[in-house]
């Protein structure tokens, strides 16, 4: 048996070293299946959600859900419903349950590159928190459906151009009928001749013209005559301007007179001053004659009651009594 | 008269010419068919082989004291010396993908995809296949070489003839050496794949743990662990019996030695490139 095995050095601590290798070899293997599990999240409590959307086109099993850019869920199963609708089935980690509330809203966003996405959005995290097994619709937002829609509007726009620019266009009438406009503005007519749309009215126009050129030079002559007859030395004007000298010296007449009027007026205040005067003293006076009376009245009250022979003289005086 | 036999010649001619081709093309079929038939009986060579190392292994006869010492000292041979120099390369040659693949992510925009690249690329289908070749060129192949000698030199007659099983003791410590070598340098090669992508990524710090945890998680699904899993098991025992397989169900005459040791490298590759390809049909389709 020894003769049969090739020549090889003997191998210090070889069970040592073989019992190391293979303890590697079985921790990595084991370490990287319980990581995978880890990452996987098969060591994760979680609560389940239900997303139901029409087209679930783009969401595929493992992907993610995220809130505020953050994974908390992940997709576990697709699934059509009886309705004919797609629910998607989503695990989500209790310790990040807590960002899922009652009102939080759920988007599914197709983009053009790379996969869907599934967000959350939470408004109100005072809200009560999302129960497990909870139905919630999504919200789908697809950059890829708009893309037809775009190019159906910019093919219609597209063509719309094209009929705008086409040989037999509106547009292109338009254009010729505006070199026409100005053909004929260059022409022999001018604007006049595109005006009037004849040759003859614009004759006219010119014969016209010649008139009231002649009509203006008449008119000329006239204001000539009329200056002389306004503005001349025995014009118009210089009568008003006499005139207007004798109005001024009745003016100062007129003056004068007002002034004798007001001194007479001051002599009459006077005299009303003295009346007011007058009459105040009056006032006083009969205050003093009523004074008197009342007295001599008094007096004549008690020189009745004292005289010793008047009729009722003791019935007056029992009364006091 | 002349007329009517030069036409007789001439069919004759004709007819001998389809004949002639007729039986080359039986000839050459039933080449193809011995060919088959050779390459069949060969292959359930490989797998008798398999079978019986197989049966030997689960045997607790097999663990005897001079038997579980050639099975160590082959194994420890076999997997310590490579190991220093595999773990060197691998982490040179993950270091030049994970930067490529994350400058040309970041030049165009995805970076958000750059980590899922790199787990993809390197874990899943570059590092195991490096890594089963590199134990079959450090390993397995010279085992082979090792085994072919012994079988030339009638050191495997002698062994026979002395009462030791040759597949006791020279065959199975060697395929299990080259089945440890390849799953450890594999397994080596992946942890320090997702080490150095981690680093790459985030740098020197824990705050990317999650993201990281939940990134390879996401590739890793059930499939793909199963396809990966699969996958390296088949190529570590592929490397580990077919360049042994070839040499032993070959003539052990030195004039073929050659033949069977190219022939083992040819059925090694091709088993490679078959697990390769289903490999990704499994992934991606």
């Amino acid at each position: 048996m020894d003769e049969g095995k090739p020549a090889a050095p003997p191998v210090r601590h070889l069970e040592l070293k073989a019992a190391l290798l293979l303890v590697m070899l079985v921790a990595l293997v084991s370490g990287t299946a319980l990581y995978l599990m880890y990452a996987r999240g098969l060591f994760e409590q979680t609560q389940r959600l239900v997303l139901v959307v029409d087209d679930s086109e783009g969401v595929r099993v493992g992907m993610d859900m995220t809130f505020s850019g953050f994974p908390i869920g992940r997709v576990r199963r697709v699934e059509l419903s009886p309705e004919g609708t797609a629910r998607i089935l989503i695990d989500v980690p209790l310790k990040d349950a807590r960002w899922l509330r009652t009102s939080s809203m759920f988007t599914l966003v197709r983009s053009l590159v790379g996969g869907a996405t599934l967000r959350a959005y939470s408004g109100v995290l005072t809200d009560p928190p999302l129960p497990d097994g909870a139905e919630r619709k999504v919200l789908v937002g697809d950059t890829a459906a708009e893309l037809p829609i775009l190019v159906g509007a910019a093919r219609e726009l597209i063509a719309n151009l094209n009929k705008l620019t086409a040989e037999e266009s509106s547009l292109a009438a338009s254009l010729g009928n505006l070199k026409t406009l100005t053909d004929k503005i260059n022409g022999p007519q001018g604007a006049a001749g595109v005006l009037l749309g004849n040759d003859i009215d614009p004759k006219k126009i010119a014969a016209a013209l010649d008139r009231v050129n002649t009509l203006l030079a008449r008119v000329d002559g006239m204001a000539v005559k009329a200056d002389a007859q306004v503005l001349g030395p025995d014009g118009l004007v210089a009568g008003s301007r006499a005139s207007v000298a004798q109005l001024n010296a009745v003016l100062a007449d007129t003056r004068g007179t007002l002034k004798k009027v007001d001194a007479v007026l001051a002599e009459a205040q006077a005299v009303a001053g003295n009346v007011r005067e007058g009459t105040t003293d009056l006032g006083a006076l009969r205050g003093e004659v009523d004074a008197t009376v009342r007295k001599v009245e008094s007096l004549v009250d008690e020189v009745n009651r004292k005289w010793p022979f008047a009729k009722d003289a003791g019935a007056t005086e029992l009364k006091l009594k | 008269m002349i007329e009517r036999n030069v036409a007789r010649a001439a069919s004759g001619a004709a007819y001998h010419v389809r004949m002639a081709s007729a039986s080359s093309i039986q000839g050459a079929l039933t080449d193809g068919v011995r060919a088959l038939g050779r390459w069949l009986q060969n292959w359930w060579g490989i797998v008798q082989l398999g079978a019986r190392l197989l049966t030997l292994a689960l045997t607790p006869s097999s663990y005897t004291a001079d038997y579980r010492r050639a099975l160590l000292r082959h194994i420890v041979l076999g997997t310590a010396p490579s190991l220093l120099w595999f773990t060197v390369l691998t982490t040179l040659l993950s270091l030049v993908v994970i930067r490529i693949v994350l400058v040309t992510s970041v030049s165009y925009g995805l970076t958000q995809y750059a980590l899922e690249m790199v787990v993809r690329v390197l874990v899943l289908e570059l590092i195991p296949l490096t890594a089963a070749l590199f134990a079959a060129l450090r390993c397995t192949i010279p085992r082979a070489a090792e085994v072919a000698t012994l079988r030339s030199r009638g050191d495997w007659d002698a062994q026979a003839k002395a009462g030791v099983d040759p597949m006791h003791l020279e065959v199975l410590p060697r395929v299990a050496a080259g089945l440890v070598c390849a799953l450890l340098l594999a397994a080596i090669s992946c942890a320090v794949t997702l080490l150095l992508a981690y680093l790459a990524v985030y740098g020197f710090t824990t705050a990317g743990f999650d993201a990281y945890t939940r990134t390879v998680g996401h590739v890793f699904g059930p499939g793909v662990a199963l396809v990966f899993g699969l996958k390296i098991a088949t190529m570590a025992l592929a490397v580990a019996l077919l360049p042994v397989a070839s040499v032993l169900i070959g003539p052990a005459r030195p004039q073929a030695l050659t033949s069977a040791e190219l022939q083992g490298l040819v059925r090694m590759f091709f088993v490679i490139l078959v697990i390769e390809g289903a490999s990704l049909v499994g992934n991606y389709y």
